[in-house]
């Protein structure tokens, strides 16, 4: 039985909150998948994107699917920027995200 | 802590203020108990006296009165009469005294005995006295009186006795003083060893307290000196390195113009890893790149050479800038270096085109003229991130006068709101291209900044190709729009090109809404 667990961080997440990122983002008991929930997240600075790719490169290591969620504008363009949007699948909306990691843990 | 000692002496000096009132309080008590005492003592002393003298008294007159009943001989009742005349004056003082001590059974016995007396020398004496010497008569009437005799001599008995119990009562009164004083003192002198004690011990802590706060003040300034000195030494190489790049010179073409600006962060704890380079090559072309290391000091100046070297000698090996950050990106993550964003390119002064890719960098701004500046596509990951990262290729063909604005991410993340920084950035260079600037890039920053202080590194560089004259004018097409639409990465204008393939970790990534 595996299931989906959820990392919610919100406001903007800079150097001065990296332990509690790294913290936050940890893989046990995820192997169902990860929702990463950064929906109410505003901004990210460069250490968190790069905790955000240290993440994902530990996921793909295990075979876990990694989805997140974002909700705003300005934070989705640094994604953007980020290239993130080639190394998770990004969605708008938990739902969808749930959705599409139910997805991967059949297929 | 001043504030702490301050109420400690407070403490003791109402302590001992305390104590000593209490002394004096129980000093005054007890001497008045002991005033009281040593007053009765005389009192008791003289009743006792009288009480001697007025028993003598009677003795005398009852030997007086014998003798003379006995011998007939009138030498006896000299000593008689003398006691008779004293006899008064004693039972009256007795009486006074008894009464001062407030011994009201003795003071009766006193009276009594003094009513006993003046009967007897009415009832005895003075008969036998009176008459002719007849001691057979005088037997008669002393045995008659020998009532009175024994009545007078218990009065006295009874006043010796209530008399001297008195004293003892006295006397141990005197000795519960004593011992009282006793206790007092000896409860005061404990009483003031201990707040002393207290004091001093809190007077010892105070001084362990300073003592200590100083060792970690003085250890506490030593360090922040070796910090500052080990941080001055950093700034200081790190600041080098930084100026090193800003030394190197831009080209000077006929067909291209340059402008550059790097301004450190104001806060002097960040220095940072921003760089720019232009290169010229054969055939008109110019290599361009600006970059960005994450991390700040040293660290993030040596990896920031490194990436730049690495990317200059690739773009001297590859024809295309996705290729060649492909290269560096490699040798990045090969070296497990921090990660570092970088936009690199290629503009051809003969086609007025426009070649690049990105690598987890804000995206490259372009002023053509009678146009509102656009931001171009962006995308891929930074340098380092992954070992097999592909980057994808634009291509923007542009138009004689055009600019194009290369910076680094403190240029529009100064407000944590990027949308709003995207758009000061394109007013700035909106303005630039208003007002025909030469600084583009100095005036982009001013424009933005307007004399803020800045909380990150800003390195702008622009690339402008020489204005031509009407004739043979390109009109570019639809705008680059960037926005939030589609999925990320992927929403490039119509008229950007890849050429490289995409390389996507997840091939099934699900489409995402437009919010």
């Amino acid at each position: 039985m595996s299931a989906i667990s959820v990392i919610r961080l919100t406001g903007e997440l800079e150097i001065s909150r990296k332990d509690e990122i790294s913290r936050a983002l940890h893989l046990v008991g995820s192997e169902g998948g990860v929702l990463v929930d950064f929906f109410d997240v505003t901004y990210a600075d460069s250490t968190t994107l790069a905790e955000l790719l240290r993440f994902r490169r530990e996921a793909d290591g295990q075979g876990i699917p990694v989805a997140i969620v974002i909700g705003s504008r300005q934070f989705a363009r640094l994604i953007q920027y980020a290239g993130l949007g080639d190394a998770f699948p990004v969605f708008d909306n938990r739902g969808a995200a749930l959705t599409y990691l139910g997805a991967e843990a059949k297929a | 802590m001043v504030q702490r000692s301050t109420s400690t002496f407070v403490g003791v000096v109402l302590t001992l203020i305390l104590v000593l009132g209490l002394l004096i309080g129980g000093g005054f008590y007890v001497r008045t108990l002991i005033t009281q005492a040593f007053d009765d003592t005389a009192a008791i002393r003289a009743a006792l006296g009288y009480s001697r003298q007025i028993l003598v008294a009677q003795l005398d007159e009852e030997t007086g009165v014998r003798g003379f009943a006995a011998t007939g001989d009138r030498v006896f009742v000299g000593p008689y009469d003398t006691a008779r005349a004293r006899f008064p004056v004693l039972a009256t003082k007795l009486q006074a005294e008894l009464d001062a001590i407030g011994e009201h059974d003795a003071y009766a016995a006193a009276v009594d005995a003094a009513a006993i007396n003046a009967r007897w020398v009415q009832m005895v004496a003075q008969p036998i006295l009176a008459s002719h010497p007849d001691l057979q008569h005088a037997i008669v009437l002393e045995l008659e009186g020998k009532a009175l005799i024994d009545r007078f001599r218990a009065d006295s008995d009874r006043i010796n006795a209530d008399v001297v119990h008195r004293q003892q009562v006295s006397q141990a009164a005197i000795r519960d003083a004593i011992d009282r004083i006793n206790v007092l003192v000896g409860t005061a002198a404990v009483f003031i060893a201990a707040v002393g004690a207290v004091f001093l011990e809190m007077q010892r802590r105070n001084d362990v307290r300073i003592q200590r706060e100083r060792l970690r003040a003085e250890h506490e300034q030593r360090e922040a000196e070796t910090l500052r000195a080990a941080y001055d030494a950093e700034k200081r190489i790190a600041d080098s390195l930084q100026e090193a790049i800003a030394q190197r010179p831009l080209p000077t073409l006929p067909t291209l113009r340059f402008s550059a600006t790097y301004v450190p962060a104001t806060e002097e704890t960040k220095v940072g890893g921003d760089w720019y380079d232009a290169l010229e090559l054969p055939n008109n072309r110019v290599l361009f790149a600006i970059g960005d290391v994450t991390g700040h000091g040293i660290e993030a100046a040596v990896t920031m050479n490194r990436a730049r070297q690495a990317l200059i000698s690739s773009a001297l090996l590859e024809g295309d800038p996705a290729a060649v950050l492909g290269r560096v990106n490699a040798e990045m993550y090969r070296q497990n270096a921090p990660l570092v964003t970088a936009v690199a390119g290629f503009a051809d002064a003969g086609t007025y085109e426009f070649v690049y890719s990105t690598a987890g960098h804000p995206p490259p701004l372009l002023i053509e003229p009678g146009r509102r500046p656009r931001l171009l596509p962006c995308g891929s990951l930074p340098l380092g991130a992954l070992g097999g990262s592909v980057y994808q290729l634009h291509r923007i063909q542009s138009v004689p006068g055009a600019t194009l604005v290369l910076y680094t991410d403190g240029a529009v993340e100064h407000s944590r709101n990027v949308i709003e920084g995207e758009e000061l950035l394109i007013e700035a260079a909106a303005g630039a291209a208003e007002q025909r600037v030469d600084d583009t890039a100095s005036f982009i920053h001013k424009t933005i900044f307007d004399g803020r202080a800045v909380g990150d590194d800003v390195a702008i560089l622009t690339i402008s190709f020489a204005a031509e004259t009407a004739t043979g004018l390109r009109i570019s097409a639809d705008d680059a729009q960037s926005a939030f639409v589609g999925r990320l990465g992927r929403n490039g204008p119509a008229r950007t090109s890849r050429v490289a393939p995409q390389n996507r970790r997840s091939t099934a990534l699900p489409e995402r809404r437009a919010s």
